[in-house]
């Protein structure tokens, strides 16, 4: 087969400038499924055509391996001349009848938001003509999928439920978690840590059991755990907001303007720094102690860095994905004594920037940040460097095979290996079980059944 | 000409057919049909409770007097299994090798569909790529005809590629870019065939405007544009055929095999200069009649090629096809050769088939799909001992249900557009032994603890032919036979119960 993957003459210079070349990113309305999954009887629906809820259904489910509904206004050529006001009211009462969720998620499109629907203004009219009837929260979301990318979508997401349901009555001695796009399997470490500080908390929102569901013979047509409408009500009269991904921050910015909630914003608890950076966080806030339990995970993962530095140390690591991701694994990588040579995002953030900045000064080393590029781009930098490693999604397969090096796949999407919901890299559990599987690749991939390290015999000279 | 070798098939059939007469779930069913016209036919809410306005788009075959409303615009609000018109064209044209495809939109509509085909390549892997133009607020307040020229000529490049299909997405119909004039000027500085594909999301109900759309696209920019070095008289192209999976792999060897040539398959492992000499061909076959069928009846207007519908899901119809193919062509001695083939490939399959024959006879089937394939899986299904109860597809036009009740047997569910609701409702109430559908169906059938065989982009081996129906009944029996069932819930009790 010709592997037609990388054309360009000149390998270290990145000369392309216009086109985007298998892209690190997805589109606003994406994020914004992705946080409406994890609301409890939540139904979202995408303003749109209906291949952006069809295609994003069919991303979501080869990554979760769950049945995902997402609704779609269904809007065709006849309805785009006269504004998608009609659609949109049709597909409100539809699923209010049909569905009976307990809220419901408006996204818009790029259709949606050219042609000018505002949405607001629409779910008013509709409440207005239902005066008498008990109608569920309707939070429209705006997403316009030419700017940005799904990081912000998620983040928009968030936002419209807080600023819309959120209601201040009284304290309620809980922490807010925004946990950003991560695993089910993530989300539930972060609960479990929570719970063993003793520490009552309010998820925004909560993808660990509505994205991760036992088989019982029976299909959830809405989500049937998550974040419920009354925690997120609540959000206002919590202590403090956590959002673990910096790029989610937006509704903790709100609830801190509007009700003087303290907003935490990251880094992502991925390795011993930021893990106790969060754990810091917490017991600061709460006033509570660290139990033992959490000492000894901390104590077991610092050990396990320890067994596997000979098999890691000073070995050259690319890592892509969504900008929150790759800071903290980039950090993580370098506390296991490996440098993250190139990262690369999609989105353009310059907060990612400057957090890689911080990385590489605290470690010394200068790696490769890409923001705003696409796999082309990284994929041509790995070419100019000697790499060993790649960590990212599945979109990085064929750019590992080309170059004869090992993935390790994590992030979204992961659709070519099972368990995508449940790889797990947040906290000291999930980062001891992380430092195997690292290192266990690395044994994998350079040492022999001995034990012995490969080595290229043709550079000895005898 | 229907020697011993058609028995086979036939035979099986027929003690078939008995078996699911008596079977059919719906058979008593059949009272609840109202007579009007088959506009007016609604299903029953003992059979499916949906709504008032979904109703006229299931029907109980019967005779020939029902089938269901379709080529509607789907209810805003459900969870409809539809795609875009973005979506239909690039089903179409995304197998071709050689070419960049160039989605000319927001970075979503690339990045959620580059890479999804399934179509399999025996050379050249360009089109595994994802391009997109990245339009962003700027591009949408100012127009994104320069920056397509730029991506264009960038790509052009780069690649150097055979061919650069440019397809439009909804906000690029709604800001008004010319993509045309884009193409063509992009075209001359570049010296590449650059093809616009106007494929707006937004433009009809479902996708199959962009079947349309796309097979234009090859009509007006590439087709009559190359020529065949040899032509011979045995020259044919497989229209329609987009080797998921390998599909044409398996379909090939049987042509060339008694002698018929096949000039290239529109567009499975397809390279763009095959496809524009594919007008010299002298016989155009249909697989995928969903999409194809434009193309093929386009190409005897225009050229003069003549056309056969054919079909190489299951052995009658494999069988079938080929015999039709050397029918066409008028030589005795390939008349001989394919029933030899057929023979011999049926003598060959036969123990292996009959092994899962007995394992699958009686279950039932569900079959939900995008395209052609809810007819053209019947039969296959039935040389199984396996029976379809219910079939339907996400974006039938009226010919398709025709064809859907010439197919299947009185008594078959048929449905139209059916929402994802609809469909958990359905697969509750009838637990099928096994449904056939695509990843979106996917989880939400095992998770009921249905087994599940995908027959779309994401199926692991070639089901088409001969060797492809052995593949299909090993991955039939994966599904339906595995012990993996009898740990649901339904099967096994809970954890108390079976303690000590």
């Amino acid at each position: 087969m010709q592997d037609n993957m990388i054309k360009t003459e000149n390998l270290c210079i990145l000369d392309k400038k216009f086109a985007v070349i298998n892209p690190c990113k997805m589109c606003q309305p994406m994020g914004a499924v992705q946080a409406l999954l994890g609301v409890k009887g939540a139904m979202p629906i995408i303003h749109g055509s209906q291949g952006c809820s069809t295609y994003m259904r069919f991303q979501l489910c080869r990554h979760f391996r769950e049945p995902i509904n997402v609704s779609s206004t269904s809007m065709s050529e006849g309805t785009v001349v006269y504004g998608g006001e009609g659609n949109l009211l049709k597909a409100l009462s539809t699923i209010w009848k049909e569905y009976n969720p307990e809220i419901i998620g408006v996204t818009s499109s790029c259709l949606t938001e050219t042609i000018g629907d505002d949405m607001a203004l629409i779910i008013k009219k509709f409440k207005n003509s239902h005066p008498d009837e008990d109608l569920p929260p309707i939070v429209p979301i705006n997403t316009p999928s030419y700017s940005g990318s799904h990081v912000d979508g998620y983040d928009k997401a968030v936002k419209s439920l807080v600023e819309n349901l959120a209601h201040p009555e009284g304290k309620n001695k809980k922490i807010n978690i925004i946990p950003g796009m991560i695993s089910s399997g993530d989300v539930a470490e972060i609960k479990n840590m929570l719970d063993e500080l003793n520490v009552g908390s309010i998820f925004l929102t909560d993808n660990s059991e509505s994205l991760n569901a036992p088989l019982n013979d029976d299909v959830a047509f809405l989500p049937d755990e998550g974040a419920e409408v009354e925690e997120i009500r609540d959000s206002a009269n919590s202590i403090a907001t956590i959002s673990l991904s910096k790029h989610a921050d937006s509704a903790a910015m709100f609830l801190q303007k509007k009700y003087g909630i303290k907003s935490i914003s990251g880094p992502l608890p991925v390795g011993i720094r930021n893990t106790d950076q969060f754990i810091g966080y917490i017991t600061k806030i709460t006033g509570t102690k660290i139990p033992k339990s959490i000492e000894k995970d901390r104590g077991i993962m610092i050990d396990a860095i320890v067994d596997a530095h000979p098999y890691n140390y000073d070995r050259e690591v690319a890592i892509y994905g969504d900008p929150d991701v790759v800071t903290g694994m980039a950090r993580f990588i370098c506390e296991l004594g490996m440098i993250p040579s190139v990262v690369c995002t999609g989105t353009q953030s310059s907060r990612f920037v400057q957090d890689m900045e911080n990385i590489a000064e605290e470690n010394d080393f200068s790696p490769v940040i890409l923001a705003g590029r696409d796999l082309y781009d990284l994929h041509q930098q790995i070419k100019c460097m000697d790499l060993e490693l790649l960590i990212g999604n599945s979109y990085g397969a064929r750019i590992a095979k080309s170059e004869d090096i090992p993935l390790l796949r994590m992030g979204f999407p992961v659709y070519d290996r099972l368990g995508a919901q449940r790889i797990s890299i947040l906290g000291y559990k999930a980062g001891i079980r992380m430092v195997d599987i690292i290192t266990n690749t690395i044994l994998e991939n350079y040492y022999d059944e001995s034990g012995h390290e490969f080595t290229n015999f043709n550079e000895i000279s005898c | 000409m229907m020697l011993s070798t058609g028995s086979y098939s036939s035979k099986c059939m027929q003690k078939e057919m008995g078996h699911i007469q008596n079977n059919k779930p719906f058979n008593n069913l059949f009272l609840h049909n109202k007579t009007a016209g088959a506009d007016e036919i609604q299903i029953d809410d003992s059979i499916i409770k949906t709504l008032g306005e979904r109703k006229k788009h299931m029907c109980i075959k019967k005779g020939n007097d029902s089938s269901p409303a379709c080529n509607k615009a789907s209810i805003p609000g459900t969870v409809t299994q539809r795609s875009c018109v973005y979506g239909g064209a690039r089903v179409v044209l995304m197998p071709v090798t050689d070419a960049i495809h160039l989605v000319h939109g927001p970075i979503g509509c690339a990045a959620c569909t580059w890479d999804i085909r399934g179509s399999r390549s025996s050379d050249d892997d360009l089109y595994k790529s994802g391009f997109s133009t990245n339009l962003e607020e700027k591009d949408i307040v100012f127009g994104g005809e320069n920056k397509l020229l730029e991506t264009i000529i960038e790509l052009n490049k780069l690649y150097n590629p055979a061919a650069i299909f440019v397809y439009s997405t909804c906000v690029v119909g709604l800001i008004g870019d010319d993509l045309k004039s884009v193409a063509k000027k992009a075209s001359e500085l570049t010296k590449c065939r650059v093809i616009p594909v106007q494929s707006e999301g937004f433009r009809a109900v479902n996708k199959s405007l962009g079947h349309q759309l796309a097979c234009d696209a090859m009509l007006d920019y590439l087709i009559g544009s190359g020529e065949v070095k040899n032509p011979s008289k045995y020259d044919m192209n497989i229209v329609g055929e987009f080797n998921v999976a390998g599909d044409l792999w398996d379909i090939k060897p049987l042509f060339k095999n008694i002698g018929v040539n096949v000039l290239c398959a529109i567009t499975g492992d397809s390279k763009v200069e095959d496809i524009a000499a594919a007008h010299m061909a002298k016989l155009n076959v249909v697989q995928c009649q969903k999409s194809s069928n434009y193309l093929a009846a386009r190409m005897e207007e225009k050229y003069g090629i003549p056309f056969l519908k054919v079909n190489f899901f299951g052995i009658e119809e494999t069988s079938n096809s080929l015999r039709n193919v050397a029918k066409f062509f008028h030589d005795p001695g390939m008349i001989k050769k394919t029933e030899k083939l057929i023979e011999s490939e049926i003598w060959r399959i036969r123990a292996e088939i009959s092994k899962y024959r007995e394992k699958l006879t009686g279950k039932k089937v569900a079959v939900y799909v995008g395209g052609n394939k809810a007819w053209s899986l019947i039969r296959a299904f039935e040389e199984l001992g396996m029976e379809v109860i219910m079939t339907g597809t996400q974006n039938g036009l009226p010919e398709d249900y025709e064809r859907i009740r010439e197919t299947v047997k009185d008594g078959t569910l048929v449905v139209d557009d059916a929402n994802s609701m609809e469909l958990a409702r359905l697969l509750k109430k009838y637990k099928p032994d096994l449904i056939v559908s695509g990843a979106k169906e996917k989880y939400l059938s095992l998770k009921l603890g249905i087994p599940f065989c995908d027959f779309n982009h994401d199926r692991i081996s070639s089901f088409a032919g001969f060797q492809g129906f052995i593949n299909f009944a090993k991955e039939v029996d994966r599904a339906v036979s595995s012990p993996v069932w009898n740990l649901t819930p339904k099967k096994c009790s809970g954890v108390k119960e079976n303690a000590g």
